[in-house]
C-alpha cells in the first residue's frame, strides 16, 4: 500500500494551520448555532407543556389552591362573597393571583384566609396591601373554580 | 401569520404569559446548565482521555445559553401580575418576601454562575490556575440552582418534570462524583501513552520519507494558539 505524495502546500505548517483554524472556527460556529437552537427548542417545549397544563386545568398551583379551598370551606365562602363584591367593583383578579396568594398565605404568618369583608373593602381601596391581596385571592379563587370546572 | 399566532397566544395565555415564560425559561436553564456541567466535567479530563476543542466550545455555548435563559427567567417575573417583584426582589438575596430561602438560593446560584462563568473571559488576568480552581465552584452553584428549582418550582411535584430533571441531572451528578471522588489523573501513564502514539505515527510517516508528524504538530500548535488568542 502506497501513501499519496505530500504536496508543498500540505507540508507548509502555516498553510496547514490556516486550514485547521478555519475548520475549527467552522465547527465552533456550527456548535454555537446548534446550542442556540437547542436552547430555543427547550424553551418552546417547556412553554408549550406548561401552557397546555394550565389550559387543561391541571396546573399544580391551581390544583393545590383548589384543594386548600375545599378544606377551608365555610370561611372561604364568606370571604369569597365579600371579595366578589370588590371584584365586581372593578378589581380585575386573575386566576393565578387567586392561587398563588393561597400559597403566599402559607409563607406569610397566617390569618389571611380568615380575612373578612372589611379587608375586601380595603382591597378595593388599596390593592397593594397584603390583606387586600388575600381577600382578592378568595374572590379569584371562586372564579378559578368556576372556570376550571 | 406569525403576528396573528402571537396575538392568539397572547389572548389565550392572557395574564399568565410572563409567569409561563418564566417557568419555561427556568426549566430550559436547568436542562442547559445540567448539560453544561456534563460537558465541563468531561473537559476536566478524568473521564475522557483526550481534550477536544469541540467540547470546550460546546461548554462555552451551553453556559452562555444557560445565563441567557436565567436572565429571561428573572426578567419575565418582573411582568408577572401576581408577584409584582421589583428588580431588587429578583436580583438581591433575602429581599423577596415570597419563599425567601428558595428564592435567595436561586439568586445566589445565578450570580455565582454568572461570575464564575463569565470570568472565563478574564482568566489570563486572574491567572489560569487560580481561575480553574474558582471555576470548580460553578458546580456548587448548579447544585444550588437545582435545589431552587426542586424547592420552589411550581412544577417540581409533576412527574414529567421529575423525569426530565432525572434524565438531565443524574448523568451530571454521576460525572461530578466520578470527577470528585475518582482517582487522580494518571499523568505518567498518559504521558507514556502519548509518547507511544507519537512514536507509532512517526514510524508510519517515515515510510513516506517525510516527517509529516512534525509538520502536523506544528500546524496544530499554531492553530490552537491562534484560536485560543
Amino acid at each position: 500500500m502506497t501513501n499519496p505524495p505530500c504536496t508543498a502546500a500540505q507540508l507548509d505548517p502555516r498553510a496547514l494551520a490556516r486550514a485547521k483554524r478555519e475548520a475549527l472556527r467552522r465547527r465552533a460556529r456550527r456548535i454555537r448555532r446548534a446550542v442556540a437552537g437547542l436552547a430555543v427548542t427547550l424553551f418552546l417545549m417547556a412553554f408549550l407543556v406548561v401552557y397546555v397544563q394550565l389550559a387543561s386545568g391541571h396546573d399544580p398551583a391551581l390544583v393545590a389552591n383548589a384543594r386548600k379551598r375545599a378544606a377551608t370551606s365555610s370561611t372561604a365562602k364568606a370571604s369569597a362573597s365579600g371579595a366578589s363584591e370588590a371584584a365586581s367593583a372593578g378589581e380585575a383578579t386573575s386566576a393565578r393571583e387567586a392561587t398563588s396568594t393561597g400559597e403566599a398565605s402559607e409563607s406569610q404568618s397566617g390569618g389571611s384566609t380568615e380575612s373578612s369583608g372589611d379587608e375586601s373593602t380595603s382591597a378595593g381601596e388599596s390593592a397593594e396591601s397584603q390583606s387586600g391581596q388575600s381577600s382578592e385571592s378568595s374572590a379569584g379563587a371562586a372564579a378559578v373554580t368556576t372556570s376550571q370546572s | 401569520m406569525l403576528t396573528s399566532a402571537a396575538s392568539i397566544l397572547a389572548t389565550a395565555v392572557g395574564p399568565h404569559l410572563f409567569w409561563i415564560a418564566s417557568r419555561a425559561a427556568g426549566i430550559a436553564a436547568l436542562l442547559l446548565s445540567s448539560l453544561s456541567v456534563c460537558v465541563g466535567v468531561l473537559i476536566g479530563g478524568r473521564v475522557l482521555s483526550t481534550r477536544r476543542p469541540e467540547l470546550r466550545v460546546t461548554h462555552e455555548a451551553l453556559s452562555l445559553a444557560t445565563l441567557a435563559a436565567l436572565v429571561v427567567h428573572g426578567l419575565t417575573l418582573l411582568g408577572d401580575g401576581y408577584l409584582h417583584p421589583s428588580l431588587g426582589d429578583i436580583a438581591i438575596p433575602l429581599l423577596s418576601g415570597y419563599k425567601t430561602l428558595w428564592t435567595s438560593m436561586g439568586i445566589v446560584a445565578f450570580w455565582a454562575l454568572a461570575v464564575l462563568g463569565l470570568s472565563y473571559y478574564a482568566r489570563t488576568r486572574i491567572g489560569v490556575q487560580r481561575w480553574r480552581k474558582l471555576h470548580r465552584f460553578a458546580a456548587l452553584a448548579w447544585i444550588l440552582g437545582l435545589a431552587h428549582s426542586l424547592g420552589e418550582g411550581t412544577d417540581a411535584g409533576q412527574t414529567w418534570f421529575l423525569a426530565m430533571v432525572a434524565v438531565a441531572v443524574v448523568p451530571a451528578l454521576v460525572l461530578l462524583s466520578v470527577r470528585v471522588l475518582g482517582p487522580s489523573r494518571p499523568t505518567r501513564a498518559r504521558g507514556q501513552a502519548d509518547a507511544a502514539g507519537t512514536q507509532s505515527r512517526s514510524r508510519a510517516d517515515t515510510s513516506r520519507g517525510v516527517d509529516v508528524t512534525a509538520v502536523t504538530e506544528t500546524a496544530d500548535t499554531i492553530a490552537r494558539a491562534s484560536v485560543a488568542r
